[in-house]
């Protein structure tokens, strides 16, 4: 038998030719001798042939015989248009450029890759080197089908913190390293942020309903301007009193911004005002200066953090 | 790109095809050397799949599909009919595009106007993302990263201020910065250092001061590292530490080497790098009950000394 390269080929073209649809029965008679004689075994390959086909992009349209002789018959054809890149029209140096920003933000991308030689572009490795400045963008297996639900305005499920949450998915954002989900979560009736990576399980989509999304909506803006703030959500907001010694009070002060500085003491040392909402991120952030760092009040802050130390 | 073993399956074989079709139909003659290098195959795979692809064909013009043939090492292709344009990006591809796009948009130095800007922007239109606001990457940057990114274009000696974890001090430091990069949203710069004589890795939010000493090098030979391979030091210790269901945020933000299976209980062991003690004290009070260091020995107790420290101030 032919090699299966040749055969998917010649079904390929056959498809993307055929003026009309075509049944099974008329493909393997173009393609002869390529299919095998017996009907089991000629569906069987043909199924395998056409998966692959839709596994590569392919889109392979069906539809089955109203009515006459081929009543009930299923043929196939490849719309040009559906399958054909068209319409990009991108310049030398756009794609140039964007093959540099692959390799600066996603070197190992073999989607990326595959991508890059669609539009015309060499290897990722053979652009980039020596870029003076690269980001790693974090891959997670659910962000495809996310962003295809914040584009469609197609609900999503999925669960986070042991809850199954539906969601309508408003915009991703990309933030300090980790990517985030921002919408209207329909369980508690309000908007919730959420890391992508903490999402439990697969996410789906529910297809056949769609959302109206708020017209000013911006993730950046959605966003809780503080990390210590998100995942609380729920509760108040709530700030702690904490003082930085002097050797680490201009770190602080850079991280948190002038504004939240209440005092400098004379020795130098500084009371900032910090962002507790979120316990954990909050003692996190404290214990990220270990004895450099101590929360004054409020008293049931500062007895948590001693119960955690003494836990260890 | 690396070679791979064993016979590559038929999908393979034909997605390659499918983008090298188009663009050697558009170039009618390229020599096997480069389209190999190219596609990511060897010159033998790719003659292989061309030579077969050249007896493809449908009736009446078996054999006619393709006009392509090899001779002498050069790949001719006669008249276009088929193939002359790639498959339709798929939505994983698309995403790839887009968010590497995007984050290289927010990378110090970056022009929206240039061809970046504008090749995302014909992205989006032809994708049908009319509205570009659903996805958004920021890459906040401390300051100083501009000065250090323009330092290392051009090769600049810059003295910086630094604040040294390893040693918890400040101290003053000549360095000829090389790559500016971010990682897990911390922003890093490898550079030559004065002070060791070697190439370190320096974090510009740890910097208080930056100034250039005037002085302009050229930059050395050295490759700088892949993106993705900053941390694969191998002269760094390493300590496994066993992680607790609410320690797991240690895998995400740190370079993780070796994850073991999830016990019962939901925790795992991991080995990772120790580019310092004081990272090692800090993330382990961070960790607190959560995280249990196994080895090195000498290590063992390290979170809990330095938790008594703390508590210490707490208790005075």
């Amino acid at each position: 038998m032919a090699d299966r390269v040749e055969r998917l080929t010649n079904l390929l073209a056959l498809l993307l030719e055929t003026p009309e649809p075509l049944s099974l029965v008329q493909i393997a008679g173009e393609l002869r001798g390529q299919y095998p004689d017996g009907q089991t075994a000629r569906r069987a390959a043909f199924e395998r042939d056409k998966s692959a086909l839709r596994e590569i992009g392919v889109p392979i349209e069906q539809e089955i015989v109203g009515g006459g002789e081929y009543a009930g018959q299923t043929r196939y054809w490849i719309d040009r248009d559906r399958y054909e890149l068209s319409g990009l029209e991108l310049d030398e140096d756009e794609t140039r450029a964007l093959q540099v920003a692959m390799a600066a933000t996603r070197p190992g991308s073999t989607s990326g890759q595959e991508a890059l030689w669609k539009l015309g572009a060499g290897p990722i490795d053979g652009a980039g080197s020596g870029a003076p400045v690269a980001a790693v963008v974090p891959d997670l297996p659910s962000l495809p089908a996310l962003r295809d639900a914040v584009n469609r305005r197609v609900p999503v499920t999925f669960g986070y913190r042991e809850i199954d949450r539906r969601v309508d998915p408003w915009g991703l954002l990309l933030r300090a390293g980790f990517w985030y989900l921002i919408g209207f979560d329909h369980g508690r009736d309000a908007r919730r942020t959420y890391r992508i990576d903490r999402i439990e399980g697969e996410v789906d989509v529910v297809d056949g309903e769609t959302f109206e999304r708020p017209a000013d909506f911006d993730p950046r803006e959605a966003f809780p301007d503080d990390p210590k703030l998100i995942g609380g959500g729920e509760e108040e907001p709530r700030e702690a009193l904490v003082l930085v010694d002097v050797d680490r009070a201009a770190a602080a002060v850079r991280d948190l911004g002038a504004e939240r500085v209440v005092r400098t003491r004379p020795d130098g040392s500084t009371e900032l005002r910090v962002a507790c909402t979120n316990l954990p991120a909050f003692r996190s952030w404290l214990l990220g200066y270990l004895d450099a760092a101590e929360v004054l009040e409020p008293i049931e802050v500062r007895a948590d953090i001693v119960a955690f130390l003494e836990g260890i | 790109m690396a070679a791979r073993r064993g016979p590559r399956p038929a999908e393979e074989r034909l997605r390659r095809l499918l983008v090298m079709l188009p663009w050697l139909m558009e170039r009618g003659e390229v020599s096997v050397e480069e389209a190999s290098a190219r596609f990511g195959l060897t010159e033998a795979e790719l003659a292989k799949d061309l030579e077969l692809v050249a007896m493809c064909g449908l009736p009446p013009f078996v054999d006619e599909l393709i006009d392509v043939f090899i001779d002498d090492g050069v790949i001719w292709v006669g008249v276009p009919r088929l193939f002359t344009k790639p498959l339709r990006l798929n939505s994983v591809e698309a995403w790839e595009l887009l968010s590497a796009g995007r984050a290289a948009m927010e990378l110090p130095g970056a022009d929206p106007d240039g061809p970046l800007g504008r090749g995302l922007a014909k992205l989006a239109a032809a994708l049908g993302e009319d509205d570009t606001t659903g996805v958004r990457i920021d890459l906040d940057r401390p300051p100083f990263t501009d000065e250090v990114v323009h330092a290392a274009s051009i090769g600049a000696e810059l003295r910086i201020a630094y604040w040294s974890a390893s040693r918890d001090e400040t101290s003053d430091r000549v360095i000829v910065p090389r790559q500016v990069f971010t990682d897990r949203g911390q922003w890093y710069v490898s550079a030559d250092d004065d002070r060791s004589g070697e190439v370190r890795t320096f974090r510009i939010d740890r910097m208080e001061t930056v100034e250039q000493t005037g002085r302009t090098l050229s930059p050395a030979d050295a490759p700088t590292p892949a993106p993705g391979a900053w941390f694969a030091d191998g002269s760094i210790p390493r300590a496994t530490i066993r992680l607790g269901p609410n320690a797991q945020w240690i895998r995400e933000r740190y370079p993780v080497e070796e994850v073991g299976e999830a016990d019962a209980d939901g925790w795992v062991e991991v080995r990772v790098a120790v580019a310092s003690e004081h990272w090692l004290r800090v993330t382990m009070v961070q960790a607190g009950s959560e995280a249990e260091l196994v080895d090195p020995p000498e290590w063992r107790d390290i979170g809990r000394r330095a938790a008594t420290e703390v508590l210490a101030r707490y208790r005075s």
